[in-house]
């Protein structure tokens, strides 16, 4: 007990406190001096009639849709190509891997330089051949899928080496015994590799899923949410209400929101994992 | 299978992967360059980054600067004490929770666990106001405290104690060690591999933390780099200096690339292990 | 060196009762082998000694000090575990010098102790390295190894070859008994193989069900078990049960096999023997095969299995009992030959149907 004593204490202090804080301010009027008003159910009220909130819902569902799939499949085939032990590979994996353990200032920062009309790398390619430079992120048809852009830029890293994890544990003699059944390279793929890894697939759209909900940073550095709010995720929501216009009550359950819909995804998350142990 | 078309598929394999790996480094090498070049010659046109002069002035300026070195100070105090933090408390509470025997030890596991699916939005208001209530903002104490509670460190460490058989702790018993040196001399040792991948990620994560850090260090001083970066960002339009600012990208990327090329593969084991809990 | 004194001793985890009221008398220097099927209780047993499990209810004495209140590393036992248990960390060196050093013996003479036990167990070259570069013969010397450093007053082996293989364990087994003559030390050693307990053992306690089934030198157990689970444990291969129909026969019995064939046993009548239930034990080298039409009984081979230096021949007699049987190595016999079988009851033993074993009054060795 005095071994998990100290980890508790903290875990108690720093997890529940402020999530059963969070909780409670959600049913209050709080502001910057923590005026707290017991209002009920009305921030969910507010919230759920609230256009911009409703946005930004939309937004965030949108940005995972563009950027799951993509990371997933995407993900996999890198898995699949470099999953052997070739120098080649092992510098394309690294490859890869490297920009996901930048920060997405850092990450933001680079990609703005890209982006921008004005001088940015596109921009520069585009003129050298003639052709007007697009405001990636200043148009609303844009903004979202270049930030989509540069986070599966960032992220494409995690479903490769998660991919690549799983294929490593498919037993070989199957590909043996497969051979010796005269299969071809499709159906080795189809047949045994990706049965094989399904319980990872399916981990790997959860986790990127939870992962990508959470979308924060790169819209607030790059677009500020913007143009026309176009670009403008639930937590980048959060953060404004929270700590531009100090609506802590309003931003308090609009997060709450946001775990509900992340608690939903990683108790599928849970199923899956679980069901391993019932294998 | 037909060998022939077998080895062509391989080299369509390697050609676009190569081409993809590829696309990945240039906007890195684009940012690389750029901060190489006079911020001056930049303003009129950054075409002109493909071709010399280049010039080391934005690096020499940034490490000459207090700002950057500031925050490059205060990450890695803020990184390394989350990190030592993370250890000691997880190995701690993996070993309680692996090795002792006290009420309520499975149901206290199940709830840590359970924290694992909090994401921090649900937290950080609760937190922030926390904080505010006994005056700690802009402190390292602020930055350094919340990330110690993540429960992905005593999960892991408990999956690993759990992993080392019972038997070496009986045979020191029976060696006549005590139940403290049993903990300090046998099985921390050997906790090692988890101490490494937990360490690095920790510290990693650490660094790059940025919503936390952004609301709770105000002040320009206690900023962490990844912070910094993006408080520089803001006069992005006004290109106070498009080099300098790429300098600082770079600065700030570096050493984490580097970290990353020396510890890859615990790195990767790292991440893949968080991923799949 | 001391002996080991269980009075009455109980175990139970949650409401499973492991160890039921068991009493134990070892002598100082005894070899004693604790034998039993998995989950008998026997490896609970030992480590209860050991200390790594408490006792809910008895004594435990070692020598004249009373030990189940004291924790395990005051008990003055060493213990070689299945998986060896060395510290992976540790230099093999490190390894044996742990216990010393936890008990603050000098450096010089932990060096010397720890000289000595190398070069007695041939693991001299191995000291610098680490358990992970070792075999898995190696190992379970450095294992042995760090239990003799200890020079206990005791030592307890929990099933410590059944890691290894055939020939290794073979080899080791002999090594254990030359160890055991050298050092004269009082070793408990816990296994579910019989040649291990036949081969190792003093005396051998035979566990089953959670309590003592029998405890007795190797040849009692073998020839006079005192119940049918202990007859049917030990020996390889497994000794003949069959039904019987016993009759009364002066003062001794008749047994009647299924097929009808009549054997004079010197085992005397009990009256118990009447209810149905009751069963006959023969072990195979007792059943010889003969040419058809000569010796007690008949029967037909159905599978020869040669062993070189005999052959085990599987019978059926007429009525489809199964009888395992023995010939000589250069057996003739081949499946579906019909062969004469001759009985030697002087060894039989008759079960009660409660499983207790009834046996000859003389005892023919």
């Amino acid at each position: 007990m005095l071994f998990v004593m100290p980890y508790l204490c903290l875990f108690i202090l720093m997890l529940i406190v402020p999530l059963a804080m969070g909780i409670r301010l959600s049913f209050t009027r709080g502001d910057l001096f923590g005026i707290k008003e017991f209002v009920g159910l009305e921030n969910y009220a507010r919230l759920l009639a609230d256009p911009v909130f409703l946005r930004t819902v939309w937004n965030t569902v949108y940005f995972v849709i563009l950027t799951v799939p993509s990371l997933t499949i995407a993900g996999l085939l890198l898995a699949l190509a470099l999953n052997r032990e070739t120098r080649w590979a092992a510098i394309m994996r690294g490859i890869f891997f490297a920009s996901f353990v930048l920060s997405v200032t850092v990450v933001t920062l680079i990609w703005r330089l890209v982006l921008i009309p004005n001088g940015g790398l596109a921009g520069v390619i585009a003129k050298a051949f003639g052709a007007e430079p697009i405001s990636f992120l200043g148009d609303q048809n844009w903004a979202m899928l270049s930030i989509a852009m540069t986070t599966i830029w960032w992220g494409i890293g995690l479903p490769m080496v998660l991919f690549l994890a799983a294929l490593q544990q498919v037993p070989r003699d199957l590909y043996e015994a497969a051979a010796l059944d005269n299969a071809s390279r499709s159906r080795m793929l189809f047949a045994i590799t990706l049965p094989a890894i399904s319980r990872t697939i399916a981990l790997v759209l959860v986790i990127e899923i939870i992962l990508q909900f959470q979308l924060f940073g790169q819209p607030q550095l790059m677009t500020s949410g913007g143009p026309n709010n176009s670009t403008r995720p639930i937590v980048l929501f959060i953060y404004e209400s929270g700590w531009s216009q100090w609506q802590l009550g309003y931003a308090s359950a609009a997060a709450q929101i946001l775990f509900a819909l992340i608690a939903m995804v990683a108790m599928v998350q849970y199923r899956i994992s679980s069901r391993k142990e019932s294998r | 299978m037909p060998a022939i078309s077998s080895r062509r598929f391989f080299y369509v394999q390697v050609v676009v992967v190569t081409l993809a790996a590829g696309l990945m480094l240039v906007p890195l090498l684009w940012v690389l360059i750029l901060s190489l070049k006079d911020s001056a010659a930049l303003m009129s046109d950054t075409a002109s980054a493909f071709s010399p002069p280049y010039t080391l002035e934005n690096y020499a300026n940034i490490i000459g600067g207090q700002q950057v070195s500031t925050w490059l100070l205060n990450s890695t105090i803020v990184s390394l004490a989350m990190t030592a933090g993370v250890l000691l408390l997880s190995s701690l509470a993996g070993y309680g929770f692996s090795r002792l025997e006290f009420p309520g030890r499975d149901a206290l596991f199940v709830i840590v666990l359970l924290g694992l699916a909090i994401p921090e939005q649900a937290v950080i208001i609760g937190r922030h106001q926390l904080f505010s209530a006994i005056s700690m903002h802009n402190s390292y104490t602020a930055l350094v405290v919340p990330g110690l509670s993540m429960p992905f460190g005593v999960f892991l460490m408990t999956q690993y104690f759990r992993a080392i058989p019972l038997e070496i702790d009986e045979a020191a018993r029976l060696d006549g060690a005590s139940r403290f040196r049993i903990f300090w001399r046998i099985l921390l040792p050997l906790t090692i591999p988890a101490q490494a991948t937990l360490g690095i990620f920790t510290f990693f994560q650490a660094w790059n933390d940025y919503w936390w850090p952004l609301v709770s260090a105000t002040n320009h001083d206690m900023l962490t780099l990844t912070v910094g970066i993006a408080s520089t960002q803001v006069n992005f339009a006004q290109a106070e200096g498009l080099g300098f600012l790429m300098a600082q990208a770079v600065f700030a990327g570096a050493p984490m690339l580097l970290i990353y090329v020396i510890f890859q593969k615990y790195i990767v084991r790292a991440v893949a292990g968080a991923a799949g809990k | 060196m001391a002996g080991v004194e269980m009075a009455c001793v109980s175990k139970r985890f949650g409401d499973v009762l492991v160890i039921d009221k068991v009493s134990l008398e070892v002598q100082a220097g005894e070899f004693i082998v604790f034998l039993g099927p998995s989950g008998c209780g026997k490896s609970t047993l030992l480590r209860m000694i050991a200390g790594l499990e408490t006792v809910d209810d008895g004594t435990i004495h070692i020598g004249e000090q009373r030990v189940d209140t004291l924790p395990p590393g005051k008990r003055d036992v060493a213990m070689v575990f299945q998986h060896y248990a060395l510290y992976p960390h540790m230099t093999i060196k490190e390894n044996l010098a742990f216990g010393l050093k936890n008990r603050r013996v000098p450096a010089s003479e932990i060096s010397a102790r720890v000289e000595a036990a190398a070069s007695s167990l041939e693991i001299g070259d191995f000291l610098e390295r680490r358990p992970g570069q070792l075999s898995g013969g190696q190992r379970q010397r450095a294992a042995i190894a760090r239990a003799i450093v200890k020079q206990p007053s005791l030592f307890l082996f929990d099933e410590p070859l059944s890691n290894l293989d055939a020939a290794l364990r073979a080899r080791t087994r002999i090594e254990l008994a030359q160890l055991h003559q050298q050092l004269g030390t009082t070793m408990i050693f816990v296994t579910h193989d019989q040649v291990e307990a036949m081969t190792l053992a003093d005396r051998i306690v035979v566990l089953h069900d959670h309590r003592i089934e029998q405890i007795g030198t190797p040849m009692e157990i073998y020839r006079r078990p005192a119940t049918k689970f202990v007859a049917s444990f030990v020996g390889t291969p497994k000794i003949n049960i069959v039904e019987l129909t016993a009759a009364k026969n002066g003062a001794m019995t008749t047994a009647a096999l299924p097929d009808g064939t009549a054997l004079e046993t010197c085992i005397p009548w009990n009256a118990s023997f009447a209810e149905t239930g009751t069963t006959l034990g023969l072990r195979p080298e007792a059943i010889r095969v003969v040419a058809q039409g000569e010796g007690t009984a008949a029967g037909r081979a159905k599978v020869v299995e040669r062993l070189g230096e005999r052959t085990l021949i599987y019978a059926e007699l007429s009525d489809g009992t199964m009888l395992t049987t023995e010939d000589r190595g250069d057996s003739q016999v081949r499946p579906d030959d019909m062969i004469g079988l001759s009985i030697d009851s002087s060894n039989a033993v008759i079960f009660t149907n409660e499983g207790r074993a009834h046996h000859g009054t003389q005892v023919s060795n």
